[in-house]
């Protein structure tokens, strides 16, 4: 048998966005893996020469997905730049605008993209293998979830307006109040998102106590975990400090997101468009980390919710109180942040302050650069402007959540590849592992743009001449 | 009174081609007497009593419940050239489409999500339009332009049928 190299090119998206190839050893066995990253944005070019205040509205067209996510980025950058502090009554709204987006993000994630796998399993028929064998599964749970979504949704559409790219957060503040009917109506919906997630969680519980076996040999390795605190190490969304610990939980750093230079650096591959961060101080490749929500409940030592802390709590007793590693606890970690989400989002709505009118400051204090920082549902997210004094943009760097989490899907992907792949006829259920190790991360490599008429998965087999001697696709 | 027919656009309408749906949206919506602003943002909704319009910038589950309302349904969005019409239509059936790695749906999919949990499969179209120009842009290249007159005449053909 020659060496052969297998490809897997999820071209969904006009941009190519990624792939992985799979090089085969003579033995049939996987020598390596890759995920690459084969897009190029040139979105921060592109963003040279508009004003500060424009960057709320542009930055979230990267993404169709986590658009809220750049928005309170732009606007937080903006404020900074601008040296303005907003009104309490404007954080608290962005907050929970925030909230709605982690959990229309987290719910569609779990129980429309990642359910399947768990619930009906890796090996299933792929014809039911999806939210729709999962309605003919458990239907009430399914009718469950797009609730759950729809209710994150709607949180963003009550509190900016829009349900996707709201205009609302500027530098300074927010641009519209609440309302007491509105905020009455997303209180109604709240108790029914609590119960939906705690169901979830309890899924995620028995699938884990039934699966520990291949839970242990997915993907499992040690790195870093980077996210922001509260001042007390708490888990926080929108604002604080970052933390980076190590394998073992020890602090490496707890720094101010203006300061981010100093601490993370960004190593290139030649095969691939995405940069790889790492911490700066244990160099490359020992200073890799990870983010999102296995990442953020690694750096937090408590989640100040009182239901989400009473998971989070049984969660932290499968490594001991240790960082938990194996990267298929992502999704357990995504239903305790939910929870949390819907927890902070009452205490939001409850707030006195976030009816007040108070909701723009323009008393500027031109500081020209700086940094806006959040969690989106994915990880950690930067937005750096340099300014001129009249606003206009010199330069910007954005470090986008999926990038931290780069090297951690290659490594994933390697390491499934290396396990579950044998021999050069590759069977659905391996090509559905590889694509579950990636999809934990829950990345998103800029789905901006979708015009309809390439082939979503495709795996291509070759010899060590290059010629294709396998292939399947998924339409 | 609930309309029959809705037509739903999708596609990122700042980024060129992406956007045609919203174009021929805007088209159909002038030819049922009503206003569209020129800023699309993410999403317009008109209720004309005769077709309901949506125009979005992809697809979600929850729109299988908006859609298990109506008795017709028609997807518009842009194709690449894997596609060899430059207007392709195309009668849809309710059919689970895996979108691997993104959060991104398929009109099949909330069609099948639509029968399986609201028991109703209104009958349903895709209509796509070739986009060959993808930048940073609000107006349509001239070629996909032309094509998108053609589809809302054919469109509105169909709605009218």
């Amino acid at each position: 048998m020659v060496a052969e190299k297998i490809t897997i090119e999820p071209v969904t998206r006009i941009e190519g966005h990624a792939k992985v190839t799979i090089h085969m050893n003579d033995n049939g066995s996987v020598d390596h893996a890759y995920f690459h990253v084969n897009e190029f944005r040139g979105f921060e070019k592109f963003c040279e020469g508009r004003m500060v205040f424009e960057m709320p509205q542009i930055t979230p067209r990267i993404c169709g997905i986590c658009p809220v996510s750049h928005h309170l980025a732009a606007a937080k950058a903006g404020d900074l730049v601008m040296g303005v502090k907003p009104p309490r009554t404007a954080s608290l709204l962005r907050e929970l605008m925030h909230m709605g987006q982690i959990i229309q993000s987290h719910g569609m994630h779990f129980f429309e993209l990642a359910g399947p796998d768990l619930i009906l399993g890796f090996d299933a028929d792929p014809a039911i293998r999806n939210v729709v064998g999962l309605i003919g599964a458990d239907p009430a749970l399914t009718l469950r979830a797009v609730e759950l979504r729809k209710y994150g949704q709607d949180i963003i559409y009550q509190v900016g307006g829009r349900r996707i790219h709201p205009n609302f957060a500027v530098p300074g503040g927010v641009n519209r109040a609440m309302t007491e009917e509105k905020r009455d109506h997303m209180l109604i919906g709240l108790d029914q998102a609590i119960e939906t997630t705690q169901i979830g969680i309890q899924l995620i519980k028995d699938w884990v106590d039934a699966n520990i076996e291949d839970i242990e040999k997915f993907a499992v390795f040690h790195t870093g975990y980077f996210g922001l605190v509260t001042p007390e190490n708490g888990l926080e969304l929108y604002d604080g400090n970052i933390r980076l610990v190590d394998k073992d939980g020890e602090e490496l750093e707890n720094f101010k997101s203006q300061n981010y230079l100093d601490i993370i650096s960004e190593h290139v591959e030649d095969w691939s468009y995405l940069k790889f961060p790492y911490y700066k101080k244990m160099g490359w490749p020992e200073g890799v980390y990870r983010v999102g929500p296995l990442g953020r409940l690694n750096v937090v030592e408590k989640i100040d919710t009182p239901l989400a802390q009473e998971e989070f709590e049984v969660y932290r007793q499968i490594n001991d109180g240790k960082p938990v590693y194996h990267t298929l606890y992502y999704h357990y970690a995504r239903l305790i942040e939910t929870l949390f989400a819907i927890e902070r989002a009452r205490e939001l709505l409850e707030d006195p302050d976030l009816m007040g009118n108070d909701i723009l400051n323009r008393k500027y204090d031109f500081k020209g650069e700086s940094v806006g920082v959040i969690e989106a549902p994915r990880g950690t997210l930067f937005h750096h402007y340099w300014a001129k004094p009249n606003g206009q943009l010199e330069r910007v760097n954005l470090i986008v959540s999926t990038g931290h989490n780069n090297w951690a899907m290659s490594e994933a992907v390697d390491s499934v590849a290396k396990t579950y792949v044998k021999g050069p006829q590759v069977q659905e259920g391996m090509l559905n592992r590889v694509e579950a190790a990636i999809r934990a991360y829950d990345p998103c490599l800029s789905c901006s743009t979708h015009a309809i008429g390439q082939m979503p998965i495709k795996i291509d087999v070759m010899d060590a001449k290059g010629k294709v001697t396998q292939t399947l696709k998924r339409d | 009174m609930q309309a029959e027919t809705f037509i739903i656009g999708y596609g990122n309408a700042d980024r060129q081609d992406d956007g045609v749906g919203w174009h021929i949206l805007k088209n159909l919506a002038e030819r049922l007497g009503h206003t569209v602003p020129d800023d699309p943002g993410e999403s317009i909704e008109i209720e004309s009593g005769q077709v309901d319009l949506l125009f979005i910038l992809q697809i979600y589950p929850e729109l299988a419940e908006t859609i298990s309302h109506y008795e017709r349904v028609c997807f518009v969005d842009a194709h690449t050239s894997d596609i060899p019409e430059q207007i392709s239509w195309m009668k849809l059936d309710p059919e689970y489409e895996k979108s691997p790695l993104t959060h991104h749906m398929s009109p099949k999919t909330v069609l099948s999500i639509s029968a399986t949990l609201y028991d109703h499969i209104p009958e349903a179209i895709l209509v796509s339009v070739r986009g060959f120009h993808f930048q940073f842009e609000r107006e349509l290249s001239p070629q996909t332009a032309a094509l998108a007159e053609e589809a809302s005449e054919r469109i509105w053909l169909w709605v009218n049928q």
